[in-house]
């Protein structure tokens, strides 16, 4: 029974990439652009970040340089999906891969290793439950909230989410389509960065060549089974979050090492049981994926 | 007059396909050079390794193109029916595994390498059957299961199947079920790099003369138009996953019973291939014939950034970031088409001009 509470606590740390790149990918998505280089945006800014907290020690600037690398990212896949109409999915798969090589290369380059920096400063942490729970725990359940009233609850959601449902509706009444889908790549993208730099300088304390591990597809599955609410994101984090634990908490405990590749499935496997079970109920964006070409 | 029309259109077709491509790898080379550059190496020498260094090995060059392709396959057959196959990785991995142990337990190669085929085609079949009949995400469930095979074969590999004189390793594919090597003009080739070509070319015959590969490529070009005729896409997608994860099922089976006839515990030998293989389909066109090219290709860049960090001691991952810049070029035909229109409409009003 103990173990049981110790679990929900320890799910809060693994559930805050996944809600901030679910967050940002649901903004994204619902103006019309798929985004699945969100494991590349993981990468890229959990290694700017790494990198800018090594050289300086300052948290709050490594946090920022891992936000910035994602905004540039968005900027990037945008001007591809949004302007040149380009393959979104396709571009989404080019960027995993540059980023990384990118990674490893810029290991190599900086550290002369391959697989994982020297440790960095992380994040101060808050007590909860004998755990010790990051701040940005709580930042990402609030940027969700008030990602969810600026989606639902304001003008300025309502004709973003036009531009994912009925972009020619949405410009007849004076969007600019092309404009919001753009900004709503670039803010999504900037999401997830400050999730990837979370992943390094507060989670893991350095960067590893595979320290998104798949999160980035875990977030998108996170998108799907909340139905592209935020609100419902937070609920969908925490139970991925929670196998994550799960995971960890059984190769900790486990007596036998080769056991320990066998729980890292849990989250995979998990995840892909909860999507297939609650997924049917999902409603898609009607225009997602799909460049806008004016009349 | 209409005959030569169409072939007009056709001569525009092909060309901007090729400017699609070689654009492409400009834009990858140059990003490369000024990665290298930032890095503190010689561009022109570091790129001219990554390029040509591969050829000094042409068997190795050859096997390694022989897994890409099938993987190559993998990604482009379902992309002709309109589905997004980015599990090659974990059907790859799954028809390896599959294809050692029958090695080992029967020792008979054949049967090996069609019960790992067929073994990387059921898990294909099943992410095609979740799209079709649960509505998830095949993205989703695809990368999802990539990285589930990855950990078990790991898990399988370390404590089931290991070799006990060389724990890292797992057990041999015995002698008598290996493909082997044949001496060409003086060279010694793989077996299976002919073994593959043999592969593409059945898979060129099923998608261009037969009602199977017909289906798949009208469901992919029009839903609407397939269930007009008669087709049902859906029907025609699970197809095309089943054929996809057979050729990423082959591409592991030929890869251990063929080439380095064991898998290591960090699955070194395998781990990336399938994702290759979404860059080889792209730029191949998704066509079987353009995949024998594009594999070539990209396993030049492969083995051309291992020579590059031996020779320079520049990292070889720079051939993974230069293919995923390739990629994210090979997503933009809209822009090279609009750059074709727009030079040849500057060429056409510059000739009105100095004709009138």
């Amino acid at each position: 029974m103990f173990q049981v509470a110790d679990l929900l606590v320890m799910a809060l740390t693994p559930m805050v990439p996944l809600l901030l790149g679910a967050v940002g990918e649901i903004i994204t998505e619902r103006s019309g652009v798929v985004n699945i280089g969100i494991e590349g945006i993981f990468l890229l800014s959990a290694l700017t970040s790494a990198v800018v907290c090594f050289y300086t020690n300052n948290i709050v600037l490594a946090l920022l340089v891992g936000l910035i690398t994602g905004s540039l990212v968005g900027v990037l896949h945008g001007i591809i999906s949004v302007y040149l109409r380009g393959d979104q999915i396709v571009s989404g798969v080019g960027l995993n891969l540059f980023a990384y090589g990118v990674g490893v290369i810029t290991l190599i380059t900086l550290w002369n290793t391959f697989g994982n920096s020297p440790p960095v400063k992380t994040v101060p942490k808050i007590i909860i439950a004998r755990y010790p729970v990051s701040p940005l725990t709580f930042i990402a359940i609030i940027i969700a909230v008030l990602a969810w009233f600026f989606l639902f609850k304001t003008n300025a959601g309502l004709r973003l989410r036009a531009c994912g449902e009925d972009p020619r509706a949405a410009e007849a009444m004076g969007v600019n389509i092309m404009r919001v889908r753009f900004l709503a790549t670039i803010l999504g993208a900037t999401l997830a960065g400050l999730g990837g730099a979370y992943l390094s300088i507060d989670w893991v304390g350095q960067f590893t060549k595979e320290i998104s591990a798949g999160r980035g597809f875990i977030a998108l599955a996170n998108v799907a089974f909340s139905n592209w609410n935020p609100l419902l994101a937070i609920i969908g984090a925490y139970i991925f979050g929670f196998f994550d634990a799960l995971a960890i908490y059984l190769s900790i405990t486990s007596t036998q090492p080769t056991l320990a590749y066998l729980f890292k499935v849990i989250p995979y496997l998990g995840t892909l049981a909860v999507v297939a079970i609650f997924v049917g109920r999902a409603r898609i964006p009607a225009a997602l994926g799909k460049p806008y070409i004016k009349e | 007059m209409l005959k030569r029309k169409i072939s007009g259109w056709r001569i525009i077709e092909y060309s901007s396909t090729a400017i699609e491509i070689i654009g492409s790898i400009g834009i990858g080379l140059l990003a490369g050079g000024i990665i290298l550059t930032l890095l503190g190496y010689n561009p022109f020498e570091g790129l001219s390794l990554l390029l040509f260094g591969g050829f000094g090995d042409i068997d190795y060059l050859l096997s390694r193109a022989t897994f890409i392709m099938m993987t190559g396959l993998a990604f482009a057959i379902p992309m002709l029916s309109g589905f997004f196959n980015i599990g090659g990785e974990g059907q790859m991995y799954v028809g390896g595994l599959v294809s050692l142990l029958v090695a080992v337990y029967t020792g008979n190669g054949i049967l090996a390498l069609i019960v790992g085929g067929l073994a990387g085609a059921l898990l294909g079949l099943a992410i095609s059957a979740l799209k079709v009949y649960r509505g998830v995400n095949e993205v989703i469930t695809a990368i999802m299961l990539n990285w589930t095979f990855y950990y078990i074969l790991i898990y399988l590999i370390t404590s089931k199947f290991y070799d006990p004189l060389a724990p890292h390793e797992s057990v041999k594919v015995p002698a008598l079920a290996r493909f082997g090597i044949i001496e060409l003009g003086g060279s010694r080739i793989h077996i299976i790099f002919f073994i593959s070509l043999a592969l593409v070319l059945l898979a060129y015959y099923l998608l261009f003369f037969t009602k199977l590969g017909y289906e798949i490529r009208v469901a992919g070009l029009s839903p609407k138009t397939a269930r007009y005729a008669g087709i049902n896409p859906n029907r025609a997608i699970l197809y095309s996953m089943f054929l996809g994860g057979l050729f990423a099922g082959f591409s592991g089976a030929l890869n251990v019973l063929g080439f380095t006839y064991y898998i290591d515990n960090l699955l070194t030998c395998m781990h990336g291939i399938g994702f290759d293989g979404i860059g080889v389909a792209l730029m191949g066109r998704n066509h079987p014939i353009g995949i024998i090219f594009s594999s070539i290709f990209f396993s030049m860049l492969i083995l051309g950034g291992q020579t590059m960090q031996i020779v320079i001691n520049a990292p070889k991952e720079l051939a993974d970031t230069l293919s995923g810049i390739i990629i994210i070029a090979l997503a933009l035909p809209y822009t090279y088409r609009m750059l074709i229109s727009y030079i040849r409409t500057r060429r056409l009003v510059g000739k009105g001009v100095s004709s009138s």
